[in-house]
């Protein structure tokens, strides 16, 4: 069994709910993205009745959604909430599927238009991807980072979501490594690290 | 101690029936279940906040569960409204083809009453007041929104016809059993909900609605001030008017706030 199959295996596991990180090491970070993206949106997301809601802070949704059509990754069921693209005046390709949010600043606006996904799109198994915890992290203070993950993660736990955290393991400082243990259930790393 | 209470227990259908739930799910939440029954509460907001929206989806959500709904619009047509109305998902036209709402426009009503003087004597808000009541006897409505109260206040034009406008709005309302929402359009000044200052203590809530900049952000928030016959959460949420209703997410305090 390959360290990513026993990684989907475990994801497989929350079922019922709960929060995991996947920690992407920096060295050769995009191998390590394509095989996050292939455990979540392929692996989990591709299953039948699964809804994926994938918030795209560090690149337009548009880019993401092109990268899982190269790789042939199913997306029939995967809605995007855009939380970057305002913010680098990047609408060259507006998605359907997506829906903007003005600025990685605006957390409640994050916050609603999942719950707006999520009674858009009632599913036997709904999974929330953040990519990323960091670069949320450029854009708000550990305070207002720590009150978003803290609700956000628990609401949806009670409504058996998985969420799933993209974080890139060499660029956590302290004040992550605190909000990430306060709300996840487990962490798993891609690309070496701990 | 349980056996040293007299009289009956409410069952839970009467502590349900004793709400008027907005169907906002949120909203309902933050007030405990929903406006207690025969309240009449001011929406007050300045511009953009969503006032209207939300008394349409309080008549809608009444709609649904069988509940007839009256708006009384004062500041805009009824055939302008439909179409700002049709562009929410929640909305079906049908609603109002088959009479659970009705739709009213309060400047028809006037010219009909002969009511057109810019100034309402005392005897003619009377006239307002009944004419209103008989509205809602005849489409029997449960629900009442009138948009805005602030346009009928600029007719009514002092501080006393005002208040004994909506006592006795109020009064009438409450003998119909009827819940209303009241639009009230406020500026920026902190603490006033009202034209003149004097609706927000006749009413038994206020719902404040209001644009809040943060880190240059513009945030919809929405906050109860008031509401008797139930305990509600005083906090700030921020709201968003998506296509199939008015979501809330709590307001989240790490950042500095200014209101405008």
């Amino acid at each position: 069994m390959t360290r990513d199959s026993e990684i989907a295996d475990r994801l497989r596991s929350y079922s019922s709910g709960g929060t995991v990180a996947l920690r992407l090491s920096s060295q050769e970070y995009a191998d390590n993205y394509l095989s996050a993206l292939g455990l979540t949106v392929r692996d989990l997301g591709g299953e039948s009745n699964t809804h994926t809601i994938y918030v795209s802070v560090t690149n337009p949704a548009s880019l993401v959604w092109s990268l899982l059509q190269a790789l042939d990754i199913p997306s029939g069921r995967v809605s995007f909430v855009d939380a970057i693209s305002h913010l680098m005046m990047s609408f060259q390709n507006v998605l359907p599927n997506a829906s903007y949010v003005e600025s990685p600043t605006m957390l409640e606006g994050i916050m609603l238009r999942i719950e707006y996904l999520l009674r858009k799109h009632p599913s036997q198994r709904n999974m929330v991807i953040v990519d990323s915890v960091n670069s949320l992290a450029v854009h708000n203070s550990p305070e207002v980072l720590s009150e978003f993950f803290h609700i956000l993660v628990n609401n949806l736990k009670t409504r058996s979501v998985l969420t799933v955290l993209f974080t890139t393991s060499d660029a956590e400082g302290s004040d992550l490594d605190r909000i990430l243990s306060l709300v996840v259930d487990e962490s798993f790393s891609l690309g070496g690290g701990t | 101690m349980s056996g040293s209470r007299s009289g009956p227990v409410p069952t839970a259908e009467a502590a349900q029936d004793s709400r008027c739930v907005t169907g906002i799910e949120g909203l309902d939440n933050i007030l405990g279940g929903g406006v207690p029954r025969g309240n009449m509460v001011l929406i007050a907001g300045g511009v953009g906040t969503g006032k209207t929206t939300l008394c349409l989806e309080f008549l809608v959500r009444g709609a649904e569960k069988n509940e007839k709904g009256l708006f009384i619009s004062v500041t805009e047509a009824s055939t302008k409204l439909l179409q700002n109305f049709a562009t929410f998902e929640f909305f079906r036209p049908e609603l109002v083809q088959h009479d659970m709402i009705t739709i009213v426009d309060l400047p028809i009503i006037y010219d009909r009453l002969g009511l057109n003087r810019e100034e309402l004597k005392p005897g003619e808000v009377d006239i307002l007041v009944r004419t209103i009541q008989d509205l809602v006897r005849e489409s029997g409505a449960r629900r009442v929104v009138i948009d805005s109260l602030t346009s009928v206040g600029f007719r009514v034009r002092s501080e006393e016809k005002a208040r004994d406008f909506i006592l006795k709005l109020g009064q009438a309302f409450s003998e119909l059993g009827t819940t209303s929402l009241m639009v009230a359009e406020v500026g920026a000044v902190p603490g006033v909900h009202s034209l003149y200052g004097v609706e927000e203590a006749i009413v038994d809530g206020v719902v404040l609605l209001s644009n809040v900049r943060r880190r240059g952000d513009m945030l919809r928030v929405l906050q109860i001030i008031k509401m008797r016959g139930t305990v509600h959460s005083r906090a700030q949420y921020v709201i968003e008017l998506t296509p199939i209703g008015m979501l809330l997410a709590p307001f989240l305090k790490g950042g500095r706030l200014e209101t405008s």
